[in-house]
């Protein structure tokens, strides 16, 4: 019969506590005060990044996502056509841009981000959805549609 | 870095400052369009930790319109922190005390509530008529579109215009208007 | 005191090893003499200080004729190996030597005078200095006005520039010269050296070909106006207009904002004949007026020469 709760019970963990707690005040290193220096109110802190850690590596894909599409929509509003029809137009177009990279076009390459939403405009308009051609009045985009 | 490199980036992160007219504007509408200029985020450069916000001037605070019955229902709290200190204020009320206050609390707290929020608040001008000192009114260059088209009430009607207007019936002459 | 020292760190490596190795990961303990005794060497360790910085030729494996046969294969150049030795000895280096064995031969009568190096290097810098300076003339002067040109000129040859590049080629070991660590100059003065040293055995094409590959390529991703820049920069514009062709050239303001506060910004176009040349931002209607001349140098001066060339 083997008794795997032995070793619970036994008082030391064994000659190599250095070792061990080494590895939490290492990870406690750029702490500041006690919180690096003492075993006890390390391991409290480090429990408690670590779970940040695991909370955030989620929340930050999510963060990223939100300020992705802050900056599209404002990207979309100076060339006056809204975020859905924006997407719906570049998808229907069969421009897989994601997120990341219109959010970056519209930062970086202001007049890249234009041409897009000039294709995505005019195959609203090809398709009969509802958009406001005010702010444009000339689309600079040639499509098969229009050379039948 | 080069100086064209240099005044690109002061340029890219220039204060714009912008006029509103609130004359007949709902306040809480308008605190969610004023909201984005405030923060910056009408730019596609923006980012929670970069200070890319614009001014904005608001200009005819008291002319401002609630929707519905709100100036009779609508209740702002406030506790002084002492015990028996909550006092409950109606809108129409407050609006008497002081003309931009209702304004300022809807855009207040149409932001969240971080750090950031005071400092995004001190680039709000509120006024309560159109009278603007002239140091702010030099640095205006852009005007926001009104949500909403402003009225012309009846009585600005010329009398000629009111006579002018194409009418589907006249009364008859005995009838009696009371 | 050097014997003790590589013994401390000989130890303190096999004793991490056995705490790092991932096949000994499983082992239950870590013995409890482990800790104390890694922390007695390390305090052993920095009470002797830093180790001192030694020349890569002191050590043991060091074979300098590989190092020198790999140099020239490396870089895919053919080197004369009688040439290159020599442009890697400085004048300095071959004093050095000569004092030591003057030294030597008043100190020990019997022994055989040891071989010294007689040649330096000193022609070949000369010579490779000639090569660089008419390579650059020829090549920038067929991209850029004289001004920037010149200017783009002085900025290859200082010596931070030759250093970084000479550096980067891994020279700073092959060199023989007095001081160590390498100075810059010296670093400069050795690629110079080289240049001549290739000349001399593959040819003047592949020289310039090398200083393309390696000196004229440090421009790439720079931009312009970091080098070189005129002092009055609207003025220099309106100076250089005419010639360009560009009549009546005039600022005007096109935008601003924020005008009464300290983060005033102006937006400045110059126009001519109706017609924007350049746009230029900047604190001050003044500083705009500046930056504005500067976008209108960089397009009309600096491009239209490139088209301009490519065209001839």
């Amino acid at each position: 019969m083997v008794f795997t709760t032995v070793a619970n019970f036994v008082r030391s963990r064994g000659p190599d506590e250095f070792w061990r707690k080494r590895k939490i005040l290492k990870l406690a290193a750029h702490y500041i005060g006690r919180r690096r220096n003492c075993y006890s109110i390390a391991i409290k802190n480090v429990h408690r990044a670590l779970v940040y850690a695991t909370k955030h590596r989620q929340l930050r894909k999510e963060n990223m996502r939100q300020l992705h599409e802050t900056r599209i929509i404002a990207g979309c509003e100076q060339h006056g056509i809204s975020y859905k029809n924006f997407t719906n137009g570049l998808m229907k177009s069969n421009v897989l841009l994601n997120r990341k990279s219109l959010a970056d076009l519209a930062a970086w390459e202001p007049f890249t981000f234009k041409a897009l939403t000039d294709i995505a405009r005019q195959k609203c308009v090809e398709d009969g959805v509802n958009i406001d051609l005010s702010p444009q009045k000339s689309v600079d985009v040639i499509t098969k549609g229009m050379l039948k | 870095m080069s100086a064209l490199k240099r005044v690109q980036q002061w340029a890219t992160f220039a204060r714009i400052w912008h006029i509103y007219d609130a004359t007949w504007q709902n306040p809480f509408e308008s605190a969610a369009l004023l909201k984005k200029y405030l923060m910056g985020l009408h730019k596609p450069i923006y980012h929670p930790l970069a200070d890319c916000g614009d001014h904005v001037v608001v200009i005819n605070c008291s002319e401002i319109a609630l929707p519905g019955d709100e100036w009779k229902k609508r209740v702002y709290f406030h506790h002084t922190g002492y015990p028996g200190g909550a006092s409950w204020t109606l809108a129409w009320e407050l609006h008497k005390k002081n003309p931009t206050l209702i304004l300022k609390k809807a855009i207040y707290h149409n932001m969240r509530g971080n750090l950031q929020r005071r400092y995004t608040m001190e680039r709000l001008h509120l006024f309560p008529n159109e009278s603007v000192p002239d140091e702010v009114m030099k640095n205006i260059s852009n005007q926001i579109r009104q949500i909403r088209p402003v009225p012309k009430r009846l009585d600005h009607y010329t009398e000629d215009e009111v006579k002018e207007f194409p009418k589907l019936i006249d009364y008859p002459k005995d009838y009696i208007i009371r | 005191m050097s014997i003790f020292l590589r013994n401390v760190n000989v130890l303190s490596r096999q004793l991490l090893k056995t705490i790092h190795n991932p096949r000994t990961a499983d082992i239950k303990h870590i013995k409890r003499w482990v800790a104390p005794t890694l922390k007695e060497l390390k305090r052993r360790r920095d009470k002797i200080g830093p180790e001192p910085l030694r020349k890569r030729s002191e050590f043991l494996e060091w074979n300098y004729d590989a190092e020198i046969y790999a140099f020239g294969k490396r870089l895919g150049e053919e080197f004369d190996d009688e040439i290159l030795r020599k442009s890697l000895i400085h004048r300095s280096y071959v004093i050095q030597q000569e004092l030591k064995q003057e030294r030597e031969e008043t100190t020990t009568t019997t022994s055989a005078p040891t071989e010294i190096a007689k040649e330096d290097n000193s022609h070949l810098i000369e010579a490779g200095k000639e090569i660089i300076k008419n390579y650059l003339n020829k090549a920038l002067q067929n991209q850029y006005p004289e001004e920037p040109a010149e200017a783009l000129h002085k900025y290859l040859t200082a010596d931070d520039m030759l250093s970084h590049v000479a550096k980067h080629l891994g020279l700073t070991d092959l060199i023989l010269s007095e001081d160590f660590p390498v100075e810059n100059s010296t670093l400069a003065r050795t690629f110079e050296a080289v240049i001549g040293a290739l000349n001399e055995s593959s040819g003047l094409e592949r020289a310039e070909l090398f200083l393309k590959d390696f000196l004229l390529t440090q421009l790439s991703d720079k931009d312009i106006f970091d080098i070189w820049e005129p002092e009055k920069p609207y003025e220099y514009f309106i100076g250089i207009a005419k010639e360009l062709g560009y009549k009546d050239v005039e600022p005007r303001l096109c935008n601003e904002s924020a005008t009464n506060t300290i983060l005033a910004n102006y937006q400045v176009g110059l126009y001519s004949n109706k017609k924007l040349i350049g746009l230029g931002y900047g604190e001050t209607i003044e500083n705009a007026k500046d930056t504005a001349a500067l976008d209108a140098i960089q397009k009309i001066k600096l491009q239209n020469f490139n088209k301009k060339q490519a065209l001839q």
